[in-house]
C-alpha cells in the first residue's frame, strides 16, 4: 500500500489509487470536470493539474498514480495559475447564459470560478464560436452545444455504462461538438443520469427545464419504489413541490437512478391524484367511501379476504394484516409474494418491479397466511367474495378475479392505477408524503422519508385501516405506523 | 435509396481486415477506398461501414468528420488542394490561390458549375523544398508559378491527370 | 565529405538495392542475437529522428523481455510537421533501407507484425512502399521463415487520412485502430501498452533506414560520425529563400552556415537572412544573428534556446512579415488541434483571432502581451506537446521581433504599408 504526501499530510492507499482520490481521502478536493468515479479517466479537462516533486511538469491529478514517497502539492501559486488558465480558456467561447440556464447554482464552471479564478475575460464577446442550442434530443435531455466544455463525461456515459454510444465528438479542434445520428434519440432507459453528470448546463432535464432554481430546493434523502434495487434517491423540492429525484451515489445498490424511477415523483400531484374515495368511477368523498366499503365487507358475512402488497411499506401491510385478522377475523390473508429478484439489465432496472416483496414477506412470518395460490383458489371456489387489497397487488391475482367476479376493493394513489374491476377505491398518501420500510432485492432495509405534505390531508395507509375498520366495528387502536408493525422486528 | 456495398468491396473488406488483430482498425483504409469509388462518403455509407465492422455509428461519423480528407459531399472531378503553410505562403500560395479563384470564378470550398475542379486550402503537404505545392486528388504539383498552373489547368481540362 | 549513408542513387528498385549490398545487414542481423541487436543500436547513439531525438537503442529497449504475445513495430511515415520533407524523398529513393531496418528492428524486439503509418496525401510514396515490399517478399526478406532463419514478419502499409496529430505516438496508435487521431495519456507507455494494447516500438522512417548500415558497419563506425552525442547522418530540409532548396544528408553537427552556403548555393538573388526556424515550425525562431553563430546538433540547437527537431530548416528571408508568418502558423496549429484537452482547443483559436485582429489593424499592443500568456498558459498543460508546438513559435515569435508586432499594434499592418513583398 503506497504511501504519499498532499499538502504536508500523509495517507496509505490502496495500490492503483489516483493522486486525485488518495487527495479525496485525505478530504482535500482537487478541482476536476472529466473525472467521473464511475467512468474511465479521461484527462482532458486539465482542471485537476497539480505540482508533484521530480516531476517536470503539473500533471493531471486524475490520471496519475499515487506511488509510495510521491510529494503532492495542491495549493502552490504554480497550481493556481494552471487553474485560473485552464477556466479561463473554458470561458472563452462559454456563452454567459447564467440567467436563463438550470444549471446556475450547480455549475461546475460558476462553482471552480468563484473559487479559483475571479478574472475579468480578455477576450472580446463578438469572436466566440457559435454552436446549435436547445436541442430536444430525446425525452429526459435538452443538449446546449455552445455551453459544452467538452469533458465527454455523457460519451463515456454512454459508451460504459449504457453500452448504447448514441454519443461522440464531432470535428476536431474547437470546432468538435458532441452529437449523435440525425433522427436518432438520446432514450437509453438511463439518459436522464447525462444531465447529472455534465458539470455545465450543456445537458439539461426536460423534465426539470426553467421549473425551479436550484438554490431554492430542500433535499430530503428517500427511496425509490420503481422497483424492487430500491435505489437511493434524494427528492428535490420547494414550498411543498417536488420538482426532481436525483440519486444519492452509494457503494452497496447504486451510482444511478433509472429514467423510470427519476419520475417516479410525478404521481404525487399528478392530475389524476386521488384524495376522495371512488365507487365504481365516481368520486365520492372520504366518509361515505368508507361507509360503503364496510357494508360490503359486511355483506360477504366473513368471505372476504386481505391480500397485502409488495408495492406497500412493511408498516402498510402490517396493517392490512392486523386488518385482516383483528376486524374481518378472518384466515383469507396472503402476504406471500414470490418473485424473481436481481438485475436485469445489467445496470439498475429490476426483474422484480415491485419495491417491497421481501418486505411483505416479513409481515408473512410474522403473522402467517395464505399462499397466493391458495388464496386465488378461495376466490375461484367463491369461498371468499370481496377482497381488499392494494391497487397494483390486485393485478396479482387479476384472472381470478375476473373470473369470480370478485369484488374488489382497493387503495390507490392516482386513479390511473385503479384495476378496471374495482368496486371501490380508498385514497392513501404516498410515500413521498409519508415514510416507510421497504427492503430490497438485497435484504436492505430502507425507509422513505416524507418530503412534502399529502395534499387534501390525505392519510397514510395504516391510518386509513384503521378508519375502515373502525367502520367495520372493529377497533384496532392504529394510531401510529409503530402500532402496526408491534411485533414485527423491523430491524 | 438506400446505400449498399458492394460484394466486391465486401471481399477487398475482409483482405483488408485481415491485416489486423481488430477489424475496427481497417475502417480508416476502408473509408479511403470507399471514397476512391464514391468520391465522398455519405451518411448512409457511415451506415454501411459501422455494420460491416460492427462499429457504432457515432464511432464511424466522428472518424469521418475528424480527419480532412473525407469528403462529406461530392467535389470536383479535380480537387485543387493549395498549400498555405509557411515555406508555400513565402513561395507565392496566396497569390497562386487568388490566381485559381479568379480563372475559375469560385471560391475557396466551391465546385466550378462543370463540376470538374474544386479549390481548397490545406496544411503542409510535406514537399517543403519544392513550394509552392498543390496537390490535386492523388498527384503533386510541385514548384508551381503562376504560369505553371495554367497549364496544369490545361492539361487537366483535357484530362492529363498521371495518377487517379 | 561523408558518403550517404540515407540519400542513395539507385536503391529504390530491389536489384539496385541489392548490387549496393542491400539486405546483407538482414542476414547478419538475423545470425545475432536480439540483446545484441539492441546494444549494437545503442552503441551507435542513433536518435530518433522524428523530431523528439529520444535514443533508438534504449527505447527497443523498453520492450519487456518476458512479455508474452505479440509485440508491434510501427513506422512512422506521418510526415506533417511544416518544413519537413525528408521522409518522402526517403521513401521514394530508397524504400528498401526502410524495409530492410524495420525486418532487423522486428527481430531485436521480438515482433512479428510492423505496420508503416503513412500520411494519406503520400498516396505515391503509400504504392511505392507497397511495391518494394512485395519485391521483398518474393525474395523471402518479409514474410514466414525469413532467411530460412525462422523468423516471421508481416509488414503492411497503412494510411492516414489527413491530420498532423497523427504524428504524435499514441495518436498514431489511436488512428491505426480506427479511432481519431487523439493522444493518449501517458503513462502506459507504448512500450508496455501501446497498439491494440500490446507492447509496442515505434520509429521515424530516418530512424529505421540507418539501422542496415549500423548492423553492417557497426554502432561504433555511426557514432564517430556526426558532433559529440549527436551521431550519425541527418536528412536536412531547407526550404525558403535560397537558392537550392532540397533534402541534403549530412553529419550531424554543421554549421548552419556551411548547410546554407555550401549546400543550398546560399540565399537566393537579393535576399538577406532575417530569421531561420531550425527544425520544422514547432521549434522556436532563431534572428539571422543567432543563426549564424550555430551547429545543427542536438546540444547545440537547445544550447541556443530551440531544437534540432525534424530536422526541418526555414529560413526567412527580410521582407517577410514576422506578424504574418505567425498567423500562418497559428492556423495551423488551430487547425489541427484534435481539441481534447482545453489549453490546446481553445488556445489554439484564441491565439489565431488575436493574431488576425493585429493583422487587420484592429489589434491592440494588450492583444500581443495576451498571446504571449496564452502561449505560457498552453507550455506543459496538455496531453500531448501539440500545445507546446504551438506555443513556442508564438512566444520566440514574440520574443524576438517584438517590435513587428507593434508595429501591427500601431495600425502598420503590411497592407497598409508599400508592397513591401
Amino acid at each position: 500500500m503506497p504511501k504519499l504526501t498532499i499538502d504536508g499530510l500523509s495517507v496509505e492507499v490502496p495500490k492503483g489509487t489516483s493522486v486525485l482520490e488518495a487527495a479525496q481521502l485525505l478530504g482535500i478536493h482537487i478541482p476536476r470536470y472529466c473525472y467521473h468515479p464511475k467512468l474511465t479517466v479521461a484527462g482532458n479537462c486539465r482542471m485537476c493539474l497539480v505540482e508533484i516533486e521530480k516531476a517536470n511538469k503539473l500533471l493531471t491529478a486524475c490520471s496519475t498514480e499515487a506511488l509510495e514517497g510521491m510529494v503532492v502539492r495542491t495549493t502552490t501559486e504554480q497550481v493556481r495559475k494552471a487553474r485560473r488558465d485552464v477556466l479561463e480558456f473554458l470561458l472563452i467561447n462559454h456563452p454567459v447564459d447564467c440567467p436563463i440556464c438550470d444549471q446556475a447554482g450547480e455549475c461546475g464552471l460558476q462553482d471552480y470560478y468563484m473559487d479559483y479564478s475571479l478574472r475579468k475575460s480578455r477576450f472580446a464577446q463578438e469572436d466566440k464560436i457559435r454552436r446549435p442550442k436547445r436541442r430536444i434530443v430525446g425525452q429526459h435531455l435538452v443538449l446546449d452545444n455552445e455551453r459544452c466544455i467538452l469533458c465527454t463525461r455523457c460519451v463515456r456515459f454512454c459508451a460504459e455504462v449504457t453500452k448504447t454510444h448514441e454519443l461522440d465528438v464531432m470535428e476536431r479542434s474547437d470546432g468538435s461538438f458532441i452529437d449523435l445520428k440525425e433522427g436518432k434519440t438520446l432514450d437509453n432507459g438511463y439518459s436522464r443520469n447525462i444531465a447529472d453528470i455534465c458539470p455545465v448546463g450543456a445537458f439539461t432535464s426536460r423534465d426539470f427545464r426553467f421549473k425551479q432554481r436550484v438554490w431554492f430546493l430542500k433535499r430530503t434523502p428517500t427511496v425509490c419504489l420503481g422497483c424492487a434495487t430500491g435505489c437511493l434517491v434524494e427528492a428535490q423540492h420547494n414550498e411543498n413541490v417536488i420538482y426532481r429525484l436525483l440519486p444519492r451515489p452509494n457503494a452497496e445498490t447504486n451510482t444511478w437512478l433509472c429514467d423510470y424511477g427519476c419520475m417516479t415523483y410525478k404521481a404525487v400531484l399528478a392530475g389524476d391524484r386521488l384524495s376522495k374515495g371512488v365507487i365504481k368511477n365516481g368520486l365520492i368523498d372520504l366518509e361515505p367511501a368508507l361507509r360503503e366499503a364496510a357494508s360490503r365487507i359486511d355483506e360477504a358475512k366473513g368471505a372476504v379476504a386481505v391480500l397485502g402488497s409488495p408495492w406497500l411499506s412493511v408498516e402498510d401491510n402490517a396493517a392490512l394484516a392486523r386488518l385482516a385478522k383483528d376486524a374481518f377475523k378472518t384466515e383469507n390473508y396472503c402476504f406471500d409474494f414470490e418473485a424473481v429478484q436481481g438485475i436485469k439489465d445489467g445496470i439498475l432496472i429490476n426483474k422484480d418491479p415491485a419495491p417491497n416483496t421481501r418486505g411483505a414477506r416479513m409481515v408473512k412470518e410474522a403473522h402467517g397466511g395464505l399462499s397466493l395460490a391458495e388464496l386465488s383458489d378461495r376466490v375461484a371456489t367463491g369461498k371468499v367474495k370481496v377482497v381488499v387489497t392494494e391497487a397494483r397487488a390486485a393485478g396479482l391475482m387479476k384472472e381470478v378475479l375476473k373470473a369470480a367476479g370478485t369484488r374488489l376493493l382497493v387503495f390507490a394513489t392516482n386513479k390511473g392505477e385503479i384495476p378496471a374491476q374495482a368496486y371501490a377505491t380508498l385514497p392513501y398518501a404516498s410515500y413521498f408524503e409519508t415514510p416507510g420500510t421497504f427492503i430490497n432485492y438485497q435484504g436492505l432495509r430502507r425507509v422513505t422519508a416524507p418530503a412534502v405534505q399529502a395534499p387534501d390531508a390525505i392519510k397514510p395507509l395504516w391510518e386509513m385501516v384503521n378508519k375502515l375498520a373502525a367502520y367495520s366495528g372493529a377497533s384496532l387502536r392504529l394510531h401510529s405506523a409503530e402500532d402496526a408493525i408491534k411485533g414485527i422486528d423491523i430491524k | 435509396m438506400a446505400f449498399k456495398l458492394t460484394e466486391e468491396f465486401k471481399a477487398r473488406a475482409a483482405q483488408v481486415c485481415a491485416r489486423y488483430p481488430v477489424k475496427g482498425a481497417a475502417l480508416i483504409p476502408l473509408l479511403l477506398e470507399l471514397q476512391e469509388k464514391e468520391g465522398f462518403v455519405a451518411e448512409e455509407a457511415m451506415d454501411a461501414m459501422a455494420q460491416l465492422l460492427e462499429l457504432p455509428y457515432s464511432r464511424v461519423k466522428a472518424v469521418v468528420t475528424f480527419y480532412t480528407m473525407f469528403n462529406r459531399e461530392p467535389v470536383g472531378k479535380y480537387h485543387l488542394q493549395v498549400c498555405r503553410n509557411i515555406s508555400c505562403h513565402m513561395a507565392g500560395a496566396p497569390g497562386l490561390l487568388e490566381r485559381l479563384k479568379e480563372r475559375l470564378g469560385i471560391a475557396e470550398g466551391e465546385t466550378t458549375k462543370d463540376g470538374l475542379f474544386t479549390i481548397s486550402s490545406v496544411e503542409c503537404l510535406g514537399a517543403c523544398g519544392a513550394a509552392p505545392v498543390m496537390q490535386v486528388n492523388e498527384e503533386y504539383f510541385e514548384s508551381l508559378t503562376p504560369e505553371k498552373l495554367d497549364l496544369v489547368l490545361e492539361d487537366l481540362r483535357h484530362g492529363r491527370l498521371a495518377r487517379r | 565529405m561523408t558518403e550517404n549513408i540515407l540519400l542513395k542513387d539507385n536503391v529504390a528498385g530491389i536489384e539496385g538495392y541489392f548490387a549496393g549490398g542491400g539486405y546483407k545487414p538482414l542476414k547478419k542481423a538475423l545470425g545475432l542475437k536480439p540483446a545484441d541487436i539492441i546494444e549494437e543500436v545503442k552503441k551507435s547513439n542513433l536518435r530518433g529522428r522524428g523530431g523528439a531525438g529520444f535514443p533508438a537503442g534504449l527505447k527497443w529497449s523498453f520492450i519487456p523481455k518476458d512479455a508474452q504475445g505479440e509485440r508491434y513495430l510501427v513506422c512512422n511515415a506521418d510526415e506533417g510537421e511544416p518544413g519537413t520533407f525528408k521522409d518522402r524523398e526517403l521513401m521514394r529513393r530508397n524504400p528498401h533501407a526502410v524495409i530492410e531496418g524495420m525486418a532487423i528492428a522486428a527481430y531485436a524486439i521480438g515482433s512479428s507484425h510492423g505496420y508503416i503509418y503513412i500520411r494519406g496525401e503520400f498516396a505515391a510514396e503509400a504504392e511505392v512502399l507497397e511495391a518494394a515490399i512485395a519485391a521483398a517478399r518474393s525474395k523471402g526478406f518479409i514474410g514466414k521463415n525469413i532467411l530460412g532463419s525462422g523468423f516471421n514478419f508481416e509488414l503492411f502499409v497503412h494510411r492516414g487520412a489527413g491530420a498532423y496529430i497523427c504524428g504524435e505516438e499514441t495518436a498514431l496508435l489511436e488512428s491505426l485502430e480506427g479511432f481519431k487521431g487523439q493522444p493518449r495519456l501517458k503513462p502506459p507507455f507504448p512500450a508496455i501498452k501501446g497498439l491494440f494494447g500490446r507492447p509496442t516500438v515505434m520509429n521515424n522512417v530516418e530512424t529505421l533506414a540507418a539501422v542496415p548500415a549500423i548492423i553492417e558497419k557497426g554502432g561504433d563506425w555511426y557514432a564517430a560520425i556526426g558532433s559529440g552525442k549527436s551521431a550519425g547522418t541527418k536528412l536536412f530540409c531547407v526550404s525558403g529563400a535560397v537558392k537550392k532548396p532540397g533534402v541534403y544528408e549530412l553529419p550531424l553537427g554543421v554549421t548552419f552556415r556551411d548547410l546554407l552556403e555550401k549546400s543550398c548555393g546560399g540565399m537566393k538573388e537579393g535576399k538577406i537572412l532575417k530569421a531561420v526556424i531550425p527544425g520544422g515550425s514547432s521549434t522556436p525562431v532563431l534572428t539571422a544573428e543567432e543563426a549564424w553563430g550555430v551547429k545543427l546538433d542536438y546540444e547545440s540547437l537547445a544550447a541556443a534556446g530551440s531544437m534540432l527537431g525534424s530536422g526541418g530548416v526555414i529560413v526567412i528571408p527580410e521582407g517577410e512579415c514576422m506578424v504574418k508568418l505567425l498567423q500562418v502558423l497559428a492556423r495551423f496549429y488551430h487547425h489541427e488541434s484534435c481539441g481534447q484537452c482545453t489549453p490546446c482547443r481553445e488556445g489554439c483559436g484564441w491565439i489565431e483571432k488575436l493574431l488576425n485582429r493585429l493583422e487587420e489593424g484592429r489589434g491592440s499592443s494588450a492583444d500581443i502581451d495576451n498571446i504571449y500568456a496564452a502561449g505560457e498558459a498552453m507550455m506543459g498543460r496538455t496531453i500531448c506537446p501539440l500545445a507546446d508546438a504551438m506555443a513556442m513559435p508564438v512566444m520566440s515569435f514574440i520574443k524576438k521581433f517584438r517590435p513587428e508586432f507593434e508595429a501591427h499594434a500601431r495600425g502598420e499592418t503590411c497592407a497598409g504599408r508599400a508592397a513591401g513583398k
